[in-house]
């Protein structure tokens, strides 16, 4: 099983974390992990927004790991701005949104938009 | 170094916990832009220059002033009333999936075949940017406009029976 | 040049609101019904010429001081092209009078714009990271027009919508970092160099479910389309016939059939898993349908059935099935759009959606009626119309790959479909004149117009469907037969 960059140094047994993508992919899925439990329970509009963008942070850490381990950081970084300018736009059409929202209805309450059932 | 990385990748995970449990709105947004901060130093350990200045200054910088000008323009005398549960039970669940999750990888390292390092790229940061991706940057544009105009479609004055 | 598809709306959008500001009335209007109408021509005659004159496969290189950018125009492309911009200009046409309720038509025009021209760019694109970029161009924009009329119900299935799409686009984009870790670049013919080696068999399984999840949520497949019933029926009329005409599909089955069948290639397991998806989504569509009250609810859930009758065809993988999805894809965005396009009407000129408020409108709005029956027995698949070729050629692609039990469903939801077409038809349109709609009126010129020119083209494609199938769909289905051969030869660039 290969874990990391293991380097054996006269005896002793390093790891590299830094460069290693299946470590920064476990904490990338706690990441979302964490998203998707503030989608699925909390009731506030704007803090379901903050589990949309603990999501993305996530999605950046494994877009950037993943350019380290193949060596190819510039193509990485040139994803990563690109769905940043994307993240930005989502959240400031979002925002504008729930400020729409909060003008018709005076709360930031999810269970106050269950008028469509789906 | 190894144990700074360490470091910031835990606090990174402790921030957005913080972000997405407390129960004060402007204080988890300032949480999420502490997260952004230490994802920015991630980015640098890996050699993200660029990348990681965009972090900071986009995210950490533009979203949170988004988020504080939206939490002051929505301050209501009702506040949400959000049960105390999902919070006092989170711990719970957190440790629970940390624990399927190192096993079912460990599990799975096996299935994934090791990472080759692929062959190092040539020229500058500009030159892949502008020249090998170069049509991202087009569909941005589009995305800066399809911004600008859904908000602005969104805050238009009605005149007459709009 | 190809480059003409995506700078032209992009070009329009950026100048339409100043345009607004000098001319109110009339320069918006005509100038995005003409671009419409130049590229739909274009695409026609231009585009045609170069997928015709290389084998039927051609790539463009745009060198301009030696930036990059790679256009891949081959048959499927310009089938999208061509239903793309057939259907927006038909919906350009009906906005000139319908979008007068809602005020600021620059900004409206500006926002229709951008949707086209990010919807030509994903047909257009070679990577896999630049396909996600337009389909978040087209999905952004699509926020906003969805939340256009700014009342309670728009804002919150614009909400809605939004939260879902982001979870599935991120979803998506974790299955391309895996494959962009695996392979290390993103063009779609490195991609279908690796997929195929054995010892990677778990993770391309790993990210096959990741697309379907992220994809099949912006296609509205059953069980991802929980936002579609709310989505489609509050948007404004015209925009309501440009999603569940065109975006479900180019943002929804379009990337899923290019990656699925010409990059993965489409293994037993896959044809399964999408066979078993689209019968699903057609029986649920079908069924929910029937005990709607509301018009667009009504049609909204239909195009759910409908999409799952793409997705078994793509499914299925025989000759004959994928040329009737292929034709079904344009059919129903026509049918479907028209019939979204005469709802709108009826609420123009009734002022109500429920089905229990209307009755023999037949009298008072006869081309809203014709044209309305024109288009339920297109999706309801009656001969002579087009719906009825494509439904019956998925059906033959399905006997042909001995699945008898999912054609024989098949052909229940066609009757179920027909069966519920046919109540709205007598509720709303036939039947007695309700006292409260004594003097409803006709509807105004631009959009009586519109209509009859979408109806217009149904019936010509089905009665010359034996025309339309060798010029337009034959390269096409080429193309996806070809499978990963395709794109390991010419999607490389």
């Amino acid at each position: 099983m290969e874990f990391g960059i293991l380097t054996k140094e006269s005896g002793v047994i390093l790891v590299n974390l830094i460069g290693d993508w299946y470590f920064n992919l476990l904490f990338c899925v706690i990441l979302f992990f964490i998203g998707l439990y503030c989608l699925l329970s909390m009731r506030n509009l704007i803090k379901l927004l903050i589990g949309i963008e603990v999501i993305a942070k996530g999605i950046t850490l494994a877009l950037i790991s993943a350019s380290n381990a193949r060596n190819c950081i510039f193509t990485g970084q040139s994803l990563v701005i690109t769905f940043i300018v994307i993240e930005v736009c989502v959240v400031a059409v979002a925002l504008a949104i729930i400020i729409n929202i909060y003008r018709h209805t005076g709360s930031l309450d999810v269970k106050k938009l269950t008028k469509l059932k789906g | 170094m190894q144990e700074l990385y360490l470091i910031s990748l835990c606090a990174l995970v402790i921030f957005s916990i913080l972000a997405i449990l407390l129960k004060d709105l402007l204080k988890a947004a300032l949480s999420l832009m502490a997260a952004s901060v230490f994802l920015a130093v991630i980015f640098f350990f890996m050699k993200a220059y660029y990348a990681g200045v965009f972090e900071v200054s986009v995210v950490a910088g533009l979203i949170t002033v988004l988020f504080v000008s939206t939490i002051g323009l929505t301050k209501g005398e009702a506040d949400v009333f959000e049960s105390k549960l999902p919070t006092i039970i989170f711990p719970l669940f957190f440790i629970w999936f940390i624990i399927i999750d190192i096993l079912i990888m460990w599990v799975l390292l096996s299935k994934f075949p090791p990472l080759h390092k692929g062959i190092p790229e040539t020229g500058s940061f500009g030159e892949v940017f502008w020249q090998k991706r170069t049509f991202d940057l087009v569909a941005q544009i589009g995305i800066i406009f399809a911004g600008v105009f859904s908000v602005l479609a969104l805050f238009r004055k009605k005149d007459k029976n709009g | 040049m190809v480059s003409l598809f995506i700078i032209i709306p992009f070009v329009l959008a950026a100048v339409l609101p100043l345009i607004e500001k000098i001319s109110k009335k009339f320069l918006p209007d005509l100038l995005t019904n003409l671009a419409m109408l130049f590229l739909l021509i274009y695409s026609m005659t231009f585009g045609y010429q170069i997928v015709v004159s290389n084998t039927g496969i051609r790539q463009l290189q745009w060198f301009n001081q030696q930036l990059n950018v790679v256009f891949a125009l081959d048959g499927f492309s310009l089938f999208m092209l061509f239903a793309i911009y057939l259907l927006s200009f038909g919906v350009t046409l009906f906005s000139i009078d319908y979008m007068e309720h809602y005020g600021s038509k620059g900004i409206f025009y500006a926002l229709f714009m951008i949707m086209v021209g990010g919807m030509s760019g994903l047909v257009l694109a070679t990577d896999l990271f630049t396909i996600y970029v337009f389909l978040e161009v087209a999905a952004i924009s699509s926020y906003g027009l969805v939340a256009y009329g700014l009342k309670h119900d728009e804002l919150e299935a614009s909400f809605k919508y939004l939260m879902l799409s982001a979870v599935a686009t991120a979803f998506l984009l974790l299955g391309i970092t895996l494959l962009f870790g695996l392979r290390g670049s993103l063009k779609l013919g490195d991609i279908a160099d690796i997929v195929s080696s054995p010892n990677l068999k778990f993770a391309t399984g790993i990210c096959t479910g990741f697309f379907i999840f992220g994809f099949g949520l912006k296609a509205a497949l059953v069980p991802f389309h929980s936002w579609l019933p709310d989505a489609h029926p509050s948007a404004p009329a015209p925009i309501s016939a440009m999603l569940s005409g065109l975006l479900i599909k180019v943002s929804g089955v379009y990337a899923l059939t290019r990656i699925f069948l010409n990059v993965f290639g489409l293994t037993p397991a896959l044809s399964t898993v999408l066979m078993y998806l689209g019968v699903i989504s057609i029986l649920v569509g079908a069924i929910t349908a029937l005990g709607q009250g509301d018009i667009k609810r009504m049609l909204a859930y239909s195009s759910i059935s409908q999409v799952g009758y793409i997705i078994l065809g793509f499914g299925a993988g025989t000759s004959f099935a994928i040329m009737g999805a292929l034709f079904h894809i344009l059919n129903h965005a026509l049918a479907k759009g028209l019939l979204f396009l005469n709802s709108g009407s009826v609420e123009h000129a009734t002022g109500t959606r429920e089905l229990d408020k209307m009755g023999g409108l037949a009298k008072r709005m006869p081309i809203t009626a014709a044209t309305t029956v024109v288009g339920s027995l297109s999706v309801a698949g009656v001969p002579p119309l087009n719906g009825f070729w494509s439904k019956l050629f998925i059906i033959i692609g399905l006997l042909q790959a001995k699945a008898y039990g999912f054609a024989f469903i098949a052909v229940l939801a066609s009757i179920i479909t027909l069966w519920y077409y046919i109540i709205i038809q007598r509720r709303a349109f036939f039947g007695k004149l309700k006292e409260t709609l004594k003097d409803v009126k006709e509807v105004p010129f631009w959009m009586a117009v519109s209509t009859i020119f979408i109806a217009l083209v149904c019936i010509i494609i089905g009665i010359g469907f034996w025309a339309v199938i060798p010029k337009w769909i034959t390269p096409a289905a080429n193309i996806l037969e070809l499978g990963i051969r395709y794109a390991k030869l010419y999607l490389r660039i």
